[in-house]
């Protein structure tokens, strides 16, 4: 019972809730922002402030949750919220997620677009400004005229058409491992192993069995066209009739080489879509099929594949998404060379940006515009086709 | 603002080093014990200065130069009892990122980095301190550093404190050359002629690993610094002239002629400096143009002293003023230090000739002190002693005195040339276009 008597609504604020959670938001924001480094150096006794700096920012999130605790408590205490709680309480929990997604992710592609109209080598002066200058579409211009843009566009291309090849591939290892033998799982896991290494020890792999020096496919190439033979100061060397392939060393091969490197293990993620497709080809299908007199070529293409639609539609999209993230393959290869010729757009926007202090923030930004664009399209079309789909299943 | 000393301020530990794990026993017995004395420091603290601080940030990790950087440190601390010395030693690698940050939040006092044009940047950008007043006053910096002063200076003020700096030239397999019964050629004749025996005794004459492609800038740097001398070098790495010039033209035509006569091995591309190192030490290649820090390298590959040399770039314009490569490494005070005093104080004592000779005997590098004292029993400290200081000209290194992006497709350009010179007039224009726009 109110004061003047009215039955309490289930639906109505209380103010007692809505003012103690308002007083909390404002006492803890207050505390959080006048927390800083120099105060916490002093009061916990640190010698240095750097030290500082990771306790200062812990105390600081407690009174951030604190804010949010309060923020919450009254928001949960009116009577809009109560009344419209249905709709509300989901967008409460996102809430959270979404802003961090904005921190995060949406707001610095916004900053990266807006550096790409600039000339800025990543410094602020010593007053905190900021050091670079408003260039328009300059920088965009340059890369029109930048055979090392084209390079890596080409690049990422190749790598977008033959990484394809691990769908086929993957799914003819699949099949050939689908049957009930023996210590199938032990062969199963082993095919799967690749997957589980991280990419830049495959690609340190697989750069020593590339070495032209002692790789072993330079020691294999040694069986036919080369022989020991004792130097001038007397140690064995070896002479070559015909020199082993440079696979990274020379331009025309590095990419198809970093390429087979990587297909090594999204080949055996392909492997293991199909598995589990597999898994659910159903059984009533396949003996109606051969009732019918299907089988070899005609039960696969026709019976089996349809079944497996799912299991290749994400194949094909797991594998554009590894092809866009050959960065590590790249760093750990050949940092984009021989003179920049397996760089791809992620790769060559690192380099010009933060590589080596080469310090070119408003032109990597531009190539990192140029690649988020590349990228929405497939995306947007990617979604859309979801779309389309959940349209006509329903 | 007065900072208290955690060993007597402290009246919570709950987030010092070890405070952590035995938070317990630091709350209940030391709390107690540092709460009183913290009263009565504190009538101290208001009286003396505590401007006694010094935070050094040092960037190489490697056992040898991490500790005699040590060593040094400890020297400073009992030259200047007063003063609290924090030294943070990062990686090398990491460092090049990481001094970004470091020169805007939380700057220590004093900071390694690259002289030429490597501070270039931080300097314009105002993040480094003007020392000039220092190298006036100081009877060491004013006196002692003329040769690599020039390196220091931009905008016509000294920026920074050279601690170390070392020759390059070449390195050669002594006893290939005996065996040959070659002697270390003087000038452009003599080497190709001593490549064209080597190459009939089926000996390759230079390693060289160019996967990191800083290697091949030493290469043309030799060649340029040699065809057209010191002032076309400065010039071209400070955007004066265009690659297309016909002095750089001549100096790639020099190239060209040492890739056809003098051939390196192949594979270059796929191999760090440290690779490379492994065709020399077998013999199967017998020159290497190398900075002297690569010493130690050829000497753990099993190399003995006897066996490797050293000579001085040869001749190729007669007559020309022999300049040489001598990248520095320095130390800088961020203008956001805070114990500046002290800070120069440090400067001052690492140019100090005893120091600076102290130092440089233990990293096996030449002090830029010139009157420092030099290890006398190392042949090719010796020699490099005298390789600089008898040149006309220091330079840094291509891709220190270029600026970073300039540096980054020119080295690139160098490595597509030398693994195929046809595409040298593509290299150049393309090169011209990126320096118009880099400067």
């Amino acid at each position: 019972m109110t004061a003047s008597g009215q039955p309490i609504s289930q639906y109505d604020t209380s103010m007692p809730r809505v003012v103690s959670g308002a007083v909390l938001l404002v006492v803890a924001l207050l505390v959080m922002l006048s927390i800083d480094v120099s105060w916490v150096a002093e009061t916990f006794g640190f010698q240095k402030r750097v030290d500082a700096r990771v306790p200062t920012f812990f105390i600081r999130m407690v009174f951030l949750i604190a804010v949010l605790a309060g923020a919450f408590i009254s928001f949960t205490s009116l009577s809009y919220y109560k009344r419209n709680r249905v709709m509300l309480a989901p967008w409460l929990f996102l809430s959270i997620g979404l802003a961090f997604f904005l921190i995060y992710v949406i707001i610095p592609i916004f900053q990266s677009i807006s550096y790409s109209f600039t000339k800025w080598n990543g410094l602020y002066d010593v007053t905190g400004t900021w050091t670079g200058e408003w260039v328009g579409f300059y920088n965009y211009r340059l890369l029109l005229e930048d055979p090392n843009f084209y390079t890596s566009l080409a690049n990422n291309l190749l790598w977008l058409i033959l990484f394809m090849l691990a769908i086929p591939i993957g799914l003819g290892i699949a099949l050939f491992l689908n049957q009930t033998v023996t210590g199938i799982r032990i062969y199963k896991s082993m095919f799967f192993f690749p997957f589980v290494i991280s990419q830049v020890v495959v690609g340190l792999i697989f750069s020593w069995a590339y070495n032209p020096e002692f790789g072993l496919l330079s020691e294999i190439w040694g069986w036919f066209f080369c022989e020991q033979k004792l130097n001038i100061v007397g140690n064995l060397t070896t002479s070559c009739s015909i020199d082993p392939p440079s696979i990274l060393g020379e331009a025309k091969y590095a990419t198809y080489g970093i390429i087979a490197a990587g297909l090594w293990p999204q080949i055996a993620y392909c492997m293991i879509l199909y598995l589990t497709g597999l898994n659910n080809v159903s059984p009533d299908q396949v003996e109606a099929g051969r009732l019918d007199g299907a089988k070899g070529w005609k039960m696969l293409r026709h019976v089996i594949l349809p079944q497996l639609r799912p299991a290749t539609f994400i194949a094909i999209v797991v594998t554009v998404i590894g092809a866009l993230r050959s960065f590590d393959m790249i760093a750990t290869m050949t940092q984009g060379g021989p003179f920049g010729s397996t760089n791809v757009l992620a790769y060559y926007m690192f380099d010009q940006a933060v590589g080596e202090g080469v310090g070119r923030y408003g032109y990597g930004s531009s190539i990192a515009t140029v690649l988020f664009f590349i990228m929405l399209i497939y995306i947007s079309y990617f979604l859309w086709r979801m779309y389309q789909d959940e349209k006509t299943e329903h | 603002m007065v900072f208290i000393d955690p060993d007597i301020g402290s009246t919570f530990s709950l987030f010092e080093e070890s405070g952590f794990f035995n938070w317990e026993e630091n709350l209940m017995y030391k709390s107690l014990i540092r709460a009183t004395t913290a009263v009565s420091a504190a009538a101290l603290l208001a009286t003396s200065a505590w401007a006694s601080d010094l935070v050094v940030t040092y960037d190489d990790l490697n056992p040898a130069p991490k500790k005699a950087f040590e060593t040094v440190i400890e020297a400073f601390k009992k030259a200047n009892p007063d003063i609290n010395v924090t030294t943070n030693i990062t990686d090398r690698e990491a460092h090049k990122s990481a001094i970004r940050n470091a020169l805007l939040n939380d700057a220590p006092d004093v900071i390694t980095w690259y002289p030429g044009n490597r501070m270039g940047p931080f300097v314009d950008a105002g993040l480094f301190m003007d020392i000039s007043d220092l190298w006036g006053s100081d009877p060491n910096l004013s006196d002692k550093f003329n040769a690599i002063k020039a390196t220091m200076t931009r905008d016509g003020k000294q920026w920074g404190v050279p601690y170390s700096f070392y020759q390059w030239g070449v390195y050669y397999r002594k006893d290939i050359f005996d065996k040959l019964s070659l002697s270390e050629p003087k000038t452009w004749a003599d080497m190709l002629g001593a490549c064209d025996k080597m190459t009939a005794a089926g000996v390759t004459p230079f390693t060289i690993g160019t996967k990191y492609l800083w290697t091949a800038a030493g290469v043309f740097d030799y060649l340029n610094l040699r065809t057209n001398g010191y002032e076309v070098h400065n010039d071209l790495t400070a955007g004066k002239i265009k690659y297309t010039d016909p002095r750089i033209r001549a100096t790639f035509a020099k190239w060209g002629e040492l890739l056809e006569r003098c051939a390196p091995i192949k594979n270059h591309a796929t191999m760090s400096w440290q690779d490379a190192i492994a065709p020399f030490a077998k013999g199967d290649a017998a020159m290497y143009v190398m900075g002297n820090f690569s010493v130690a390298a050829y000497k753990d590959a099993g190399l003995k002293d006897e066996q490797i040399d050293f000579f001085q770039f040869p001749e190729i314009t007669p007559g020309l003023a022999r300049a040489e490569e001598a990248p520095a490494d320095a130390f800088f005070i961020p203008a956001k230090a805070k114990n500046v005093e002290n800070a120069k104080k440090f400067m001052a004592f690492i140019a100090t000739p005893k120091i600076q000779g102290d130092w440089n005997k233990a990293i096996g590098q030449l002090p830029p002190n010139s009157a420092a004292e030099v290890n006398k029993d190392d042949k090719f400290i010796v020699e490099g002693m005298q390789t600089l200081s008898t040149a006309s000209g220091l330079a840094q290194f291509y891709d220190r005195d270029a600026p970073a992006a300039m540096a980054k497709a020119g080295m690139e350009g160098f490595q597509k040339f030398m693994l195929d010179p046809s595409t040298l007039e593509e290299v150049l224009t393309n090169l011209d276009k990126v320096q118009a726009e880099v400067y």
